[in-house]
């Protein structure tokens, strides 16, 4: 265990916040997307973080938690039905399959994102100022 | 090891230095895994530890063969208790990590970090002086 563990700990966890927003991004671009690369609507995308850590090692070690976005899965909540006969991508009810995206829980999902990654970022300062600290120490 | 020069204050300068370095670590844990469901923030109870080695008297010179054996009052653990952070009650996905408090926490820990490698600092600098025959300052 050193600064450099910390440092992995902490890009871990940028990247997963970074997998996140692109998620975000793609729910937000394609939120009225009806047809998607299988014919039907656009599915939202929901990444899957799990830790992932050591099981040997000292207590901390084995107390120590990477990160990981393990899959990019289809949210599988319905579809949005709305009758709309004129649509071309209407079915033979007349209704058309809106993606199963919602906007308001995109935008949250978006500033919890973009507020975890600053936290990171931080985390990456501090440890980094006490790697410096640690370094000097004896030079008097 | 010289009882004279490398005390116990100053080894356990060095353990606090190291327990605040895995404190980090836990932080840098936590914050990575502020969204991974399920996961339990972790953190190391500074205060009863501080608490335990500061308001006990001087150790009693004893030493611990095995890992089993009661530490003597004013011993810092080698192996610091971790602690686990339950969720609360209304947690959707059990995960326990509240961002906010983990850079409080890791900003007080930063400062206690440079102030225990300010007072490793000044005991070095003191060993020089002595060493140097109080020419050096």
């Amino acid at each position: 265990m050193g600064f450099i563990d910390t440092l992995s700990i902490t890009a871990s966890g940028l990247t997963a916040e970074r997998v996140r927003l692109q998620a975000v991004a793609s729910n937000l671009a394609n939120a009225r997307t009806t047809r998607g690369v299988d014919g039907g609507p656009y599915v939202r995308q929901l990444p899957l973080i799990e830790s992932v850590g050591r099981d040997f090692g000292t207590e901390l070690e084995r107390n120590l938690a990477w990160a990981q976005v393990t899959e990019v899965a289809n949210a599988t909540d319905p579809f949005e039905l709305v009758y709309d006969p004129s649509h071309p991508h209407a079915d033979d009810q007349g209704y058309v399959k809106y993606p199963n995206v919602n906007i308001l829980n995109e935008m949250v999902d978006m500033m919890t994102t973009a507020r975890t990654y600053e936290a990171n970022v931080n985390a990456v300062e501090t440890t980094k100022q006490m790697a410096h600290v640690a370094i000097s120490i004896g030079r008097g | 090891m010289s009882a004279l020069l490398f005390d116990r204050l100053h080894s356990g300068l060095g353990v606090v230095l190291d327990l605040r370095a895995s404190q980090q670590a836990l932080t840098a844990s936590n914050l990575a895994n502020a969204y991974t469901p399920g996961f339990q923030a972790r953190f190391i109870r500074f205060d009863t530890i501080l608490a335990d080695a500061v308001g006990a008297t001087e150790s009693q010179g004893m030493t611990r063969t095995d890992a089993l054996h009661v530490g003597a009052p004013g011993d810092l653990p080698s192996a610091p208790p971790i602690e686990y952070v339950d969720p609360v009650p209304w947690s959707v996905d059990g995960n326990s990590v509240t961002p906010e408090r983990e850079v409080i926490r890791m900003t007080e820990n930063s400062i206690m970090f440079e102030a225990t490698s300010t007072g490793l600092n000044r005991r070095l600098a003191l060993l020089r002086f002595a060493a140097s025959d109080g020419k050096a300052g």
